[in-house]
């Protein structure tokens, strides 16, 4: 994939967040304007990208979206929850869409009708949808696409060939729209790929076309191929729609306007018919260039008239002038002067001199010039050939304009990054090079003072181990800085996982007609990336739950005495070195009879178990596989799965879970993770001379216990620390070593108390070691078979130190 | 390359890019008099169009795809 496209799905998934965030942002301040411009830079922003690729059904979304937004922001359309909906759908597709795209290259062509359905829904919320039937050009002045007021567009059938005028005769007989399209494409769309004599080629229903330059074009010496000066002009018989969509990626280039005949004007002639147009609401600023253009016909007449150098001629060129005059008022509307005309004309040729014609067009000029047009005024085939020049320019001109006074697209990009984040975006799998570099590293700078001291015990060089000492606490002070700041690398804020929570708050508490007010707290509290992407599925069950078990409907929660608005939160805090999270709603709380009563049904727990489980214990059954408490399964939760999902996702990281719940008062789950699993710490334990590590997430003390202070209830050991009872087992015997645990000299196990799941269970060992930072490394191939043991780690020395896995041991 | 330049002529085969407009300007202004067969030509882009449109050759012959020589006679011979 190239990487102007990896680059524009990375900023399509960024823009798409900040949109929903935005949308989010607006329904609780639906008049926020700032919020507004910022949603609509945003879509218009993606739209633009997306416009550099042939994604044609995602800009045509995005920009469905963009006309909606503009609307918003003018202030045409009111802010509602089903305009938020809509282009929060949207913006789903959009992303579908980039799904698609990262996947396969492309975007399929089935996604077509989807393409429909969206912009259809966006559009339906657009009072009035940009039409060539609207004159409205209010609601267009984005578009580009209508003719704004005052532009003076002027359609010039001059030079349009017979054929075609026949054509388009037989078009307007026949109730057809035609359409007459000005493509100015922009100067520098060479540079943008475009090719505008390639699209104007495309145009469907073509009934003429030609090329033009908008001003004569510079002597070849002068002239710059990569800058285009051309424009087309076209006829044509497609609806409007097709053009649009055949110039969607330049339509701010092009003005399409929609030809009127003139019901009585339609010429019966059918040599040369002078098809006369009205275009709709030709507003009278027009008359300005028109008058320009009658001024230049008048005086070019009398020039003609006033000559005298071949008298022969003089005869002709009275006629041709007063046929040109003749033609003017025609075109002009007056019809009734023509006669005047031919009087005058009868008189000139009679006397031998132009003077009555000059006479005449001196009388008529006030008229012709100053009089106010009509509004329904029609150009027609009025000015003779040889003043074609002048009438195709005011067309020209006139569309040339509004591109001109466009900023120019180069640099738009820059502008619209306004969050200019002085931010790398690096691909992970170098910070992750770099994090078992630095763990190397870790691991051979642990090897100095070993050498130090064999430098010192096998050698005997005194003053080489001391300096080896010296050189080995500089680079373990520089190696753990470099080991803090690569861990800050990798750092994210949680609230990458928590910005998707009030969207999908929102989604599901409407669908479950539930009132509920979500609050973040702590969103910049910081862990390792793996551990914050990890924490989002656990957190999207959690919050799942809550919503759809623990929050009532607004009529039980007023039933019950509590606001009808219910409140989510959900809290990130750095403690020590973990990451707390926690889910607090205010719902009804889990009632422990309810799960204990379904836990025994569904065989989960016997029914000695259930006599004498307490109520936090029953709360935990939550956690249990299978155990649903809702009374009905709903597409959201409530199928049994879940909660155990949580705890063994959360588990994984090395984090715990624990939840506690008042009933009718609300539940409180509490998620606390490591803050990085890079490093580890784990405590060293000996048996039987060989050294094993427990993480210290499992160690609650170490203690030593008198051999007689050993209970044996039955089989097994037991001891009594402050009051309460610990199970003990030794570590030989729980990993098949044939030998007795060691006392010390007082006749005293080493006992290690460490914590599994709820409870605290004492391991007998030889003897304690040092607690260690540790790069863990998972065990791998036939190794990976062990389960007791959760992977290995490299001590300083080059020997290999097995991690145990407590929970799997017990 | 599908513009040919030979002696006087020039010819358009196929399809001419925007690549092209830069070499046929420099051609037509060394050759002012050169004639352009067109006759090969599927389509041109607007590049190489406004060159011919600025240069006035005298055209030989005429694309054979109707539409393409229908544009191209409405920009080249208005310009005559």
């Amino acid at each position: 994939m190239n990487p102007l496209l990896v680059q524009f799905l990375s900023e399509a998934r960024e823009f798409s967040e900040a949109i929903g965030n935005k949308l989010m942002q607006l329904e609780g301040s639906p008049n926020d304007q700032d919020a507004i411009n910022e949603l609509f830079r945003l879509v218009h922003t993606l739209k633009g990208n997306s416009g550099l690729f042939t994604f044609p059904e995602m800009t045509r979304v995005l920009h469905a979206g963009e006309d909606l937004l503009g609307m918003v922001r003018n202030e045409q359309v009111v802010y509602s929850r089903e305009l938020a909906d809509c282009l929060l759908d949207a913006m789903d597709f959009v992303m579908v869409l980039c799904d698609e795209v990262e996947t396969t290259g492309a975007i399929s062509s089935r996604h077509a009708q989807g393409t429909e359905r969206v912009t259809k829904a966006l559009r339906a919320l657009m009072p009035v949808f940009p039409d060539a039937t609207e004159n409205d050009s209010r609601d267009n002045a984005d578009r580009g696409t209508v003719v704004p007021e005052g532009s003076g567009i002027l359609i010039s059938f001059e030079g349009v060939p017979a054929a075609a005028r026949l054509e388009a005769l037989r078009h307007i007989q026949a109730g057809d729209a035609l359409h007459w399209v000005i493509y100015t494409p922009a100067k520098e769309c060479f540079f943008q790929g475009d090719d505008p004599f390639h699209i104007a080629r495309q145009v469907p229903g073509l009934l003429w076309g030609t090329v033009r330059s908008a001003l004569p074009l510079p002597p070849l010496a002068e002239l710059d191929t990569y800058s285009c000066a051309l424009e087309f002009h076209l006829l044509t018989a497609a609806p409007r729609e097709e053009l649009e969509e055949l110039f969607r990626y330049v339509i701010e280039q092009v003005k399409i306007v929609k030809v009127d005949p003139e019901g009585d004007s339609v010429p019966k002639d059918s040599a040369a018919p002078p098809v006369q147009v009205e275009i709709a609401a030709v507003p009278s600023i027009v008359s300005d260039e028109v008058t320009t253009a009658i001024e230049t016909i008048l005086s070019a007449q009398k020039q003609i008239l006033g000559l005298d150098d071949q008298p022969v001629w003089k005869e002709g060129r009275t006629r041709a002038v007063a046929a040109v005059l003749k033609n003017l008022s025609r075109g002009l509307g007056e019809e009734t002067v023509v006669g005047d005309i031919e009087e005058a004309l009868s008189v000139s040729l009679a006397a031998g001199n132009g003077a009555p014609l000059l006479h005449w067009m001196e009388n008529r000029r006030e008229n012709l010039t100053r009089r106010p047009r009509r509004s329904d005024s029609a150009t027609g085939r009025s000015e003779p050939p040889s003043r074609g020049a002048a009438t195709s320019s005011v067309p020209a001109r006139g569309a040339a304009d509004p591109v001109t006074e466009e900023p120019t697209k180069f640099g738009r990009r820059a502008e619209d990054n306004l969050s200019s984040a002085r931010s790398l975006k690096v691909d992970q799998a170098k910070i992750d090079m770099l994090m078992n570099l630095i763990g190397e590293l870790v691991v051979e700078k642990n090897a100095l003072p070993y050498l130090a001291q064999r430098a010192e015990t096998q050698y005997g060089v005194r003053e080489l181990s001391r300096e080896i000492k010296a050189q080995y606490s500089v680079i373990n002070r520089i190696a753990d800085e470099m080991q803090y700041a690569i861990m800050q690398v990798r750092m994210m804020a949680v609230s990458v996982v928590f910005q998707r929570f009030p969207r999908l708050v929102r989604d599901i508490s409407h669908k479950l007609n539930k009132e509920v007010q979500l609050a973040l707290e702590g969103e910049q509290t910081e862990a390792d990336k793996n551990i914050i992407e990890s924490l989002a599925d656990p957190l999207i069950h959690i919050v799942r739950n809550s919503l759809d078990h623990g929050l009532e409907t607004p009529e039980v929660r007023r039933a019950s005495g509590k606001p009808e608005t219910g409140t989510l939160t959900i809290r990130a805090a750095q403690e020590a070195d973990r990451v707390v999270i926690e889910i607090i709603d205010d719902g009804k709380g889990i009632d422990p009879k309810v799960i204990k009563r379904k836990a025994y049904e569904k065989g989960l727990i016997d029914e000695a178990a259930l006599e004498r489980m307490g109520d936090q214990e029953a709360i935990n059954l939550i956690f249990a596989a299978g155990l649903s408490t809702a009374e009905t399964i709903s597409d959201l939760s409530g199928r049994g799965v879940g909660m155990d999902v949580v705890r063994s996702a959360v588990e994984k990281m090395h984090g715990t879970v624990v939840v506690n719940s008042e009933l009718g008062k609300g539940t409180k789950i509490r998620i606390s993770l490591p803050l990085s699993m890079a490093v580890s710490q784990v405590m060293i334990v000996e048996s039987d001379r060989q050294l094993f590590g427990v993480p210290m997430d499992h160690v609650v003390e170490t203690v030593r216990v008198s051999r007689s202070a050993v209970r044996f209830i039955k089989q097994s050991m037991t001891v009594i620390l402050r009051g309460r009872v610990v199970p003990l087992k030794t570590m030989n015997g729980l990993l098949g070593i044939a030998a007795r645990a060691k006392t010390n000299a007082d006749d005293e196990f080493a006992v290690l108390l460490v914590q599994v799941g709820g409870g605290v269970m004492g391991l007998v060992v030889d003897g304690f070691r040092e607690t260690i930072g540790v790069i863990q490394k998972p065990l791998v191939g036939i190794l990976s078979g062990l389960p007791a043991y959760s992977g290995s780690a490299l001590m300083g020395d080059g020997s290999v130190l097995m991690i145990l896995n407590i929970r799997e041991l017990l | 390359m599908s513009i040919e330049f030979n002696e006087g002529e020039v010819t358009f085969r196929g399809v001419a890019s925007v690549e092209d407009a830069e070499l046929l300007l420099d051609w037509l202004q060394r050759n002012p008099a050169a004639t352009v067969q067109l006759e090969p030509c599927s389509h041109m882009h607007t590049a190489d169009l406004q060159v011919l449109m600025a240069a006035h050759p005298t055209i030989a012959s005429w694309p054979k795809s109707p539409d393409l020589r229908a544009w191209l006679e409405t920009a080249l011979k208005s310009e005559l």
